[in-house]
């Protein structure tokens, strides 16, 4: 199998990343982790991914939050998919994503634990996504 | 709605009779408050609707809507607004039947000055303890759902990873990326467990405690075999993350007047605490000494210290001192070992010192902590000494279960 992309886990639970990249890699993903929101800013800057995923809420309180805005405001990282993944979403009231308004600006959310058939098929949905203008812009170029 | 200026209170005053609204106007207003007169009911709402005053005094017999009519739509408009009817003598009835639906107290006329500012001071009084003590409950129920939320994260988070961890076991159990993980993943799996009811057992043990008591019995109990024992069952822990642990008690037993699961429970915390938080190849010392009318108890170890800024908050429900940063510890996604996950750690419960600190204060005790980053913390507990010739006395007298 080739490599479909490179993937940046971003969590604090070594338990929960190390799993979920173990089960990326073998459906073709490369993976890099980041254990709080400042490092994966950091990585994703070195990096380039081609997608993100994010945990908001971590020991950290709302590192993710932070780290997910300042993603968005990377000309660099334009365009790559950012997922938010947490266990905080339907318990609690107050915590409420509404990418409309723009200050959590994400692709998709998956609550913890993940259904990992979703993921996938929302990543490569994705991924599929992503790469499509970028080939157009490539080929309209004279 | 515009504000009252300078945080003056303001009042409405609804009656028909010219020559009352205008001694109301002059009383009230000579007390400082900001005064609005309506000449009829139906008005008067209009102006309560948009002034929202704090206290509203409407005369019981108008031509057109009654004041009793006018009560009730207050009330409905602002239950918090206070209302006070005035009446004729012939109309005390209505006036009892207008506090039974809501009105503060009622004034019979004539009235002189002092009885309408008096009642006006009292309606008010009452209305700032009623707001205060709602506002007090608002900011109750708000902290017991951040703790609600905050509960739920730590409940859920270990439980998604032990999930996670099974479900790919799961559908990758034979694949080469995962096989080779299999033992690895699944002592994970029971760690995370273990911690998990270990923050089931704290969180229970607080709420237990919460509105009683966690000291069942004052009893007297002998220090020296608690804090040995302790010692000796922590000895294989504090091993296996390179940390020495020591108990100098050259005195005494150490007789206190405490609840012995209580202390146990109290210097379990401390101890493994130390042990958690502390340096491969570094120390937990263990003391004791008595000094007048208590037992002084220490427990320091060598390990990051708290800064100061997270002294105060130690003893605070689920705040946990965050992981020093360590050299080289970056983003290698490596685990060191089975267990230990490498590089930065959180560690407990973060409900061990605020059970500790619960305990210390039944106890009728202290707990203080004195930290230096970079080379440990000392935790010091004081406990009242058990003394022989009050000791039985009081243990006879005293059922604290």
């Amino acid at each position: 199998m080739g490599v479909k992309g490179t993937v940046l886990i971003v969590d604090d639970d070594r338990d929960f990343s190390e799993s979920l990249a173990a089960f990326l890699r073998a459906h073709g993903y490369r993976t890099l982790q980041a254990y709080d929101g400042a490092e994966g800013v950091k990585v994703a800057r070195l990096a380039s991914p081609d997608m993100i995923l994010m945990d908001v809420i971590m020991e950290e309180r709302t590192a993710g939050f932070f780290a997910v805005q300042q993603l968005r405001q990377d000309s660099q990282l334009d365009g790559v998919p950012i997922f938010v993944i947490s266990s905080l979403y339907t318990a609690v009231p107050e915590f409420r994503i509404e990418p409309a308004r723009g200050w959590l600006s994400h692709d998709a959310f998956f609550p913890k634990p993940v259904d990992l058939d979703e993921l996938l098929a929302a990543m490569e949905a994705h991924l599929a996504q992503a790469s499509y203008p970028a080939l157009q812009t490539g080929e309209s170029e004279p | 709605v515009t504000e009252a200026p300078e945080g003056r209170e303001r009042i409405v005053v609804i009656d028909d009779d010219y020559a009352m609204r205008l001694s109301c106007r002059q009383i009230l207003a000579r007390s400082g408050f900001e005064v609005e007169t309506f000449e009829d009911g139906t008005q008067g709402l209009v102006g309560v609707a948009a002034l929202k005053p704090s206290l509203v005094v409407v005369d019981l017999k108008m031509p057109g809507l009654s004041g009793m009519d006018v009560v009730r739509r207050v009330r409905d408009i602002d239950p918090e607004i206070v209302l006070v009817v005035i009446t004729g003598y012939a109309t005390i009835g209505t006036a009892v039947e207008a506090m039974k639906s809501g009105a503060y107290d009622f004034l019979p006329k004539p009235f002189k000055p002092e009885e309408l500012r008096l009642i006006v001071a009292r309606g008010l009084e009452r209305r700032h303890l009623h707001r205060k003590t709602r506002q007090l409950e608002v900011e109750r129920e708000l902290m017991r759902r951040r703790f609600i939320s905050f509960m739920t994260h730590q409940l859920k988070s270990p439980l998604a990873a032990i999930h996670q961890y099974l479900d790919v076991l799961q559908r990758l159990g034979d694949s080469p990326d995962v096989a080779g993980k299999r033992a690895e993943w699944l002592e994970r799996c029971l760690v995370r467990t273990g911690q998990l009811r270990e923050l089931i057992d704290d969180w229970l043990l607080l709420a237990k405690s919460e509105g009683s008591t966690l000291v069942a019995r004052r009893e007297r109990v002998d220090l020296r075999p608690v804090l040995e024992g302790v010692v000796a069952s922590y000895e294989g822990r504090a091993g296996g993350a390179g940390v020495s642990v020591s108990a100098e008690l050259p005195a005494a037993e150490y007789p206190v007047l405490a609840d012995r699961n209580c202390v146990m429970v109290l210097f379990d915390n401390l101890i493994t605490n130390a042990i958690d938080y502390n340096r491969r190849g570094g120390q937990v010392r263990v003391s004791a000494r008595a000094e007048p009318g208590e037992v002084v108890v220490e427990v320091a170890d060598t390990g990051p210290g708290i800064p100061a800024e997270a002294v105060e908050l130690l003893f605070e429900e689920f705040f946990r001192v965050p992981p020093a940063a360590t050299p080289g510890d970056g983003v290698d996604g490596g685990n060191a070992g089975v267990g230990g996950n490498g590089g930065r750690r959180w560690r407990g419960t973060g409900l061990g010192l605020p059970i500790c600190k619960r305990i210390v204060a039944e106890l009728g005790g202290g707990i203080e902590v004195e930290s230096e980053v970079g080379s440990g913390s000392t935790f010091r507990v004081h406990l009242p000494a058990y003394r022989e010739e009050s000791g039985s006395r009081e243990e006879a007298e005293t059922s604290w279960a």
